[in-house]
């Protein structure tokens, strides 16, 4: 077992082929599961990456403060409402200059999922040659843990409270990656910080398949703060959230989704709510609709799957790569 | 505008749209962005069929909004490209947040805007409130009087816009359908023309540019004592261009053979006791009846607005000073003040202009035509001004009710 862990762990800093450009002490949280996607991506993918964020969780650190940068990236910070539409200028006149790039467009749930869903639709539609990265935590945490189209049922959020009438929020989470994936672009992928390796790997597909048009990844990652969570707990939050099916890995070539981790025996949702406060109040039914809506998802994803490798992949998929 | 061929060139009749998508060719952009809105929307039309053709070597952005638009190309231009998006009413409302972002980037951003009415859905309609409600972002407003106006500034906008003593965003303001679909002899001139006009720009230092592995950070997050400094750096740069506009003026005249005069235009403004300021298509208008009236005998002149913002005070306040009497006429609304927008400014500096009186008329706002008969009106009441006569503070030219009945 210990070679085993041993011989995974090899496999991942394998990965790492590049330095680390951020400081060594930064102003996130104890147990930022953002600290580690962030300082991880320029090590996977190079220093020589421009990575535009938007103010949220990862503003003070990624856009640097009071004139002075915690990293030596090239970075453009900017609005939440055009994030993607940013990285869009930037990759278009990159390439009429003949100027060779990776843009890494980095957001949160609130601009993913939210307020700049419009413009990220948009650069899918126009399969703008970028990757944009959603770091998932589940709300607005920078602003002090408000509810997003994210934020799972149940959850309490400052926005979302448990009181005599709530019970935390009475909505279903939306399925970012998958409404990504639906768009057929070249590649989406979901990814975790428990599972490094499936992290490199489709960060360096994503890289690939930049070069045909538009990359999507949503990558979970636990706001201790934020949920009520020991900061020590972070990987095994993640951990759990795979084993319960309540964030599944898997990818979409051209939008042909296929698992990358298949989970054979998977746990209740509870073995991962568990772990934090923001779930505390749930009672069993509500656990149950929270099973549910995981289940669903999950056999859609399944069931998406299978339907996908069943059809013909229309030429016009086939061939993209034409920016428009 | 005083005009004297000087170059080779061939007269189109084109609409003041086809202008503007004219000129953004001519002037070569990297990147484009576009996205459709009444007025406006010929003019991404035009670029689209020119790119299409193969005539306009761009990156043509065909984005999902109007703030994707403004996004775009502020990054592009950050990036170092030169860029082009148009926009109108509630277009420019939409994009307004990356509008402010883009003059604090201070990125040399240039497009046109066809003003439109903003009060409501139904307000398909001519009027300058778009611009008024966007006049403090920062950045550079120019407005022109006719088509080939527009053709003109747009292409005085990216030697203003990408100077490197400037390197502010300008904005083209004309009047939407008055302009936008109004058909009307336009110069066009040669591609080579307009290279030499712009070459200037590629002999100045570069400007810092975002590229990728070079370690640059654009847009640090909470600046505490940069922040002042980056303010008032913005603001001298805008009073910067007031010298340097002119300057554009003079160069554009010396190789296309037309002048007019840079921040303000004056129209028999010489010997005229009496004078009325404006802006935008109106003035072509106001001259035509200045013309008739000085058949009559009538001492008036016109001031015309080419340069907004920066506020153009010092060349206003040289313009209109010793005269008797000043009709202001503005195609908005200031709220909170019974004048107009333009006249409301122009009172700040009232005791430059040695006891000119001045008089705050509003007109054409939802698209109601700036007539001949409206403007002798104003000529009147300006005239009845100047003679001491009774004459109301702010008067609603084609809306007598405004006036009788106190708006209530």
């Amino acid at each position: 077992m210990a070679e085993k862990k041993q011989a995974r762990l090899t496999k991942v800093l394998d990965y790492l082929k590049h330095d680390d450009p951020f400081s060594k002490g930064v102003a996130f949280c104890p147990g930022c599961g953002l600290e580690l996607l962030l300082r991880f991506i320029p090590r996977v993918l190079g220093n020589d990456i421009v990575i535009t964020g938007t103010p949220s969780c990862s503003a003070p650190v990624l856009l640097g403060q009071n004139n002075q940068s915690w990293h030596t990236l090239s970075y453009f910070g900017t609005l939440m409402t055009g994030a993607a539409a940013n990285a869009t200028g930037l990759v278009r006149y990159y390439r009429k200059a003949g100027i060779d790039n990776t843009v890494v467009c980095f957001n949160g749930d609130g601009t993913a999922n939210d307020i700049g869903f419009g413009n990220l639709s948009g650069a899918a539609e126009r399969n703008e040659p970028f990757i944009y990265i959603c770091y998932d935590n589940e709300g607005y945490m920078n602003t002090g843990i408000q509810k997003s189209g994210t934020t799972p049922f149940g959850a309490t959020t400052t926005t979302t409270p448990y009181g005599t009438v709530s019970r935390g929020k009475n909505l279903r989470r939306m399925n970012l990656g998958l409404k990504m994936a639906m768009n057929k672009i070249p590649y989406t992928a979901t990814a975790t910080l428990s599972d490094l390796d499936d992290l490199a790997k489709k960060l360096l597909k994503a890289k690939e398949a930049k070069e045909r048009g538009f990359c999507f990844l949503h990558v979970f990652a636990p706001c201790p703060t934020g949920w009520g969570a020991d900061p020590a707990d972070t990987i095994e939050i993640c951990r759990q959230a795979v084993k319960t099916n309540y964030f599944p890995l898997w990818e979409a070539e051209n939008g042909r989704i296929r698992m990358t981790k298949t989970v054979k025996k998977p746990k209740p949702v509870n073995t991962y709510t568990k772990l934090m406060k923001k779930f505390n109040h749930m009672t069993e039914a509500d656990h149950v609709i929270l099973q549910d809506d995981v289940d669903y998802e999950y056999c859609l994803l399944g069931g998406l799957s299978v339907l996908e490798a069943e059809c013909q992949l229309p030429v016009s998929v086939k061939d993209q790569g034409e920016t428009s | 505008m005083n005009t004297t061929t000087t170059t080779q060139s061939r007269i189109k009749v084109i609409t003041g749209n086809a202008a503007a998508a004219i000129a953004a060719k001519l002037a070569r952009p990297d990147v484009v962005a576009a996205y459709p809105i009444t007025p406006q929307t010929e003019v991404i039309e035009q670029i689209s069929t020119f790119h299409a053709s193969g005539e306009m070597d761009c990156e043509l952005i065909t984005v999902e909004g109007e703030n994707s638009a403004m996004n775009a190309v502020m990054a592009a231009s950050l990036a170092g490209g030169r860029v082009f998006t148009a926009s109108s009413s509630w277009g420019l409302v939409f994009m307004y947040d990356a509008v402010l972002a883009v003059a604090g980037a201070r990125a040399p951003v240039v497009m046109v805007n066809v003003n439109r009415e903003t009060p409501g859905i139904i307000a398909v309609s001519s009027g300058q409130q778009d611009m008024i409600s966007t006049r403090d972002a920062g950045w550079i407003f120019l407005i022109a009087e006719d088509c080939q106006e527009v053709l003109d500034l747009v292409l005085q906008a990216y030697r203003l816009a990408e100077d490197y003593d400037i390197q502010l965003p300008v904005m083209v303001h004309y009047d939407g359908f008055f302009l936008s679909y109004l058909s009307e002899g336009v110069d066009i001139p040669e591609q080579e023309t307009v290279d030499q006009f712009l070459s200037v720009l590629k002999t100045q230092p570069k400007r810092t540019v975002l590229h990728p592995g070079e370690k640059l950070g654009v847009g640090s997050h909470g600046i505490l004592g940069g922040y002042m400094e980056l303010r008032h750096k913005h603001v001298t740069a805008m009073e910067r261009s007031k010298a340097k506009f002119e300057e554009i003026d003079q160069e554009f005249a010396d190789i296309f053979g037309r002048s007019y005069g840079g921040q303000v235009e004056e129209y028999r403004t010489d010997d005229a006791d009496i004078v009325l300021l404006g802006s935008g298509s109106m003035c072509g208008t106001i001259k035509a009846v200045i013309d008739e009236q000085r058949e009559k005998g009538e001492r008036i002149g016109l001031v015309k607005i080419r340069m907004y913002r920066p506020f153009p005070h010092q060349a206003l306040t040289a313009a209109l000073k010793g005269k008797k009497a000043i009709g202001v006429v503005d195609r908005s609304l200031a709220f909170g003040f019974d004048g107009g927008p333009i006249y409301t400014e122009l009172k700040a500096f009232e005791t430059r202009m040695d006891g000119a009186k001045l008089v705050s008329f509003i007109d054409g706002i939802a698209n109601t035509d700036i007539t001949k008969t409206n403007v002798e009106k104003m000529i009147q009441m300006t005239r009845d001004l100047a003679d001491g006569k009774d004459v109301p503070e702010v008067t609603w030219v084609s809306y007598p009710d405004a006036n009788t009945k106190g708006g209530k």
